[in-house]
């Protein structure tokens, strides 16, 4: 039977403050979801209450049949997590840490595949207490995997890891997926988001602004190319150009969201020409994910 | 295997490898001890300076060197008169130089600005010249003291009392530090929430956690005793069955309490001082380190019913052998400990939060 994850409007309120705002989302078996949302969105939040950590003040979350605020324990048993700051024992290795954790499971994986897929064997008897931020990392996410989980839940998974690490990671989450299993992850890095998911919601203030496929949601949002100019070149709002659907000003770039690229360039140039200005710092490109991030949450991603 | 089972022997390792922790565990009781013993042995032994002129009276210096109710050091007549006026020693024995008398007078000095010490040293000397007598001129006593003590029959110093205190003072920090700052720790740094996306229960870890403490606690105050009886000489009585109920059930008690300060509190600040509040009257008032009996009365009206003054009631009955298991005031105190119990083991269920 194809499962699927359904997240039907759960809500939280903490105080006067509503963190996660009737969010509804489904999560098809099989794929990598990813989460994407401004510091303080919701994020870990929604992720908690779907892993059935934290009890909403509503809402319904199902993997396939199962009704997980029912069956804690059993969706306890089929998922697997990685919060965004787990700490462990400090005092015992890896190697116990992860026999520990394997201990709460009925179904579990040998302690020394995660240890081999993760890349933790240089520090297998290592105490947890004295590994490297990014070390910590790994150990988190071979401890969210020892349960063969069904669905994996990784909160910022590659938060505090060098690039080569981040590669590797991205490594094992395509493995993951390659295995059948679902996984949703949350992520300040765009390329990440684009290169790992397959669809992606993007959050703030407890709700989902869209949701789509990265493809779908620049489409959507985004339709047309990117032309960039210094800002000293002096291309403000009283300039009219052919084709320019809007203008951005982002630190000393100017930023021309154009429908049609050729007459866009074609009109900055007879305008710098008309003008006398030297047009500097020139690119164009296609729009991406972080433009669509902006253009929604009216926030950079690591703002 | 059973997550009991694999967490408590996890808390067991982090306990045995925590060097630091275990040390400082150890280091008060024993040194309060070893200190205290010191102060007692000084106390018991009388302080005498003997000023006689040299080589006449050695049978009487000897006699005093060899008794073992005197420390004695031989000096001359003022420095000897000076010590004693400075309370360094209890008093100075002068032996004259010559003797024409039958009797020979052997002068006492004392400082009767140190009433305890002096009356001590004067009735010791009194008592041991009057029996030296006796044996060197080979007559008979007319009368004899036979003295019995009316419970156990071993003098019992101060350390004796020292120690049960000691033991009840150790539980109480043990236990409810051990929980009290551990569990905060644990709910600040995110270590309860990732068991609880495990499908391990919370009264499973608890369990864990609670096996570790009173396993660490038993350990622990054996090796105390051990330490105070072997090492020291401390001699008291260790009932085991008796000792392990007012043991656990103090634990238990002092875990409770410490349960619902980690309930109750966000962070390691806010639980400290909440825990030192708690401990602090008690570790004074409840007769640790002296009776409870020599306050007023309205205080003592109060203290008795503290948990940790029924526990070292109970302990010192027990150890010092004025008590039995089946004494009412043994029961008096487990049955206060069982209330104490009660109440802090259901206020614990009732605020624990693991968000
Ligand atoms: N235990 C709590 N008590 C009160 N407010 C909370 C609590 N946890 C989260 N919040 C608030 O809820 C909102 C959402 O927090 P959440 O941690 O879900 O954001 P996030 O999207 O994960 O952010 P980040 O990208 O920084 O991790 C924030 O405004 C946060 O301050
Ligand atoms: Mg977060």
């Amino acid at each position: 039977m194809e499962n699927s994850l359904r997240i039907e409007n759960i809500t939280k309120h903490y105080g006067a403050l509503t963190a996660v705002d009737h969010l509804t989302l489904s999560v098809p078996s099989g794929i990598v979801f990813g989460l994407l949302g401004p510091n303080g969105a919701g994020k870990t939040t929604t992720l908690e209450i779907v892993e059935g950590l934290r009890h909403p003040d509503g809402g319904h979350v199902w993997w396939g049949d199962l009704d997980v605020f029912r069956n804690p324990d059993e969706a306890r048993s089929r998922f697997g997590v990685q919060l965004q700051t787990s700490a462990f024992f400090e005092l015992l290795t890896v190697k116990e840490t992860l026999e520990l954790f394997r201990s709460f499971y009925r179904r579990a994986l040998p302690v020394s595949d995660l240890i081999a897929r993760l890349d933790l064997g240089e520090k297998q008897n290592a105490r947890v207490g004295g590994l490297s931020g990014g070390q910590r990392q790994r150990l988190a996410l071979a401890v969210a995997l020892i349960n063969d989980p069904e669905v994996v839940f990784l909160d910022e998974p590659s938060a505090g890891l060098d690039p080569q690490a981040r590669r590797n990671l991205w490594e094992v989450i395509l493995g993951l997926k390659a295995e059948g299993r679902t996984v949703v992850l949350t992520t300040h890095y765009m390329d990440e988001a684009e290169c790992l998911s397959d669809r992606l919601a993007i959050v703030d203030h407890g709700q989902v602004l869209d949701e789509g496929t990265p493809k779908e949601l620049i489409q959507r949002h985004m339709p047309a190319a990117v032309v960039e100019v210094s800002r000293s070149v002096g291309v403000d709002a009283t300039v009219s150009l052919p084709g320019v659907q809007r203008m951005e000003e982002r630190d000393e770039v100017t930023m021309l969201i154009s429908e049609h690229l050729e007459d866009t360039l074609v009109g900055l140039v007879n305008w710098a020409q008309q003008q006398h200005r030297t047009i500097t710092g020139l690119t164009t490109r296609n729009a991406t994910l972080e433009d669509v991030f902006l253009e929604l949450t009216g926030r950079s991603l690591r703002e | 295997m059973n997550a009991v089972v694999t967490l408590t022997r996890s808390l067991m390792r982090q306990t045995l490898r925590n060097r630091q922790g275990l040390f400082w565990t150890l280091f008060f009781p024993v040194v309060l001890m070893v200190v205290f013993s010191f102060l007692g042995n000084s106390q018991s032994r009388v302080n005498l300076a003997v000023v006689a002129p040299s080589g006449r009276a050695t049978a009487v210096v000897k006699a005093f060197k060899q008794s073992p109710l005197f420390h004695v050091t031989e000096m001359n007549r003022s420095s000897a008169l000076q010590e004693v006026q400075r309370g360094h020693l209890d008093a100075a024995l002068i032996v004259p130089s010559a003797h024409g008398h039958p009797t020979t007078t052997l002068t006492l000095r004392y400082n009767d600005a140190n009433t305890l010490s002096a009356q001590q040293a004067v009735g010791s000397v009194e008592a041991f010249v009057s029996q030296a007598d006796i044996a060197l001129s080979g007559r008979p006593p007319l009368f004899r003291v036979a003295a019995k003590a009316l419970s156990h029959s071993h003098s019992s110093t101060y350390l004796d009392f020292l120690l049960p205190g000691i033991l009840a003072l150790m539980t109480m920090q043990n236990s409810l530090f051990g929980i009290g700052s551990g569990l905060t720790r644990w709910k600040e740094k995110g270590v309860l929430r990732r068991f609880q996306a495990t499908p391990v229960k919370p009264v499973q870890l608890l369990s864990a956690t609670v096996i570790n403490y009173i396993v660490v606690g038993l350990a622990s105050a054996a090796i105390v005793v051990g330490f105070a009886t072997t090492i020291l000489h401390a001699s008291v009585l260790v009932p085991l069955g008796g000792t392990l109920l007012v043991l656990l059930l103090g634990m238990a008690v002092f875990l409770s309490i410490g349960f619902i300060v980690a309930g109750l509190s966000k962070s390691q600040e806010a639980t400290i001082p909440i825990i030192n509040l708690i401990s602090f009257p008690m570790m004074f008032l409840s007769g640790v380190f002296f009776p409870s009996t020599s306050f007023p009365r309205i205080l003592s009206d109060i203290v008795q019913y503290f948990p940790l003054t029924y526990m070292a009631d109970a302990l010192r009955g027990l150890m010092s052998g004025q008590l039995t298991v089946a004494a009412g005031a043994f029961r008096t105190d487990i049955l206060g400990l069982l209330i104490w119990l009660v109440v802090t083991g259901t206020l614990a269920s009732r605020t624990w939060r693991w968000e």
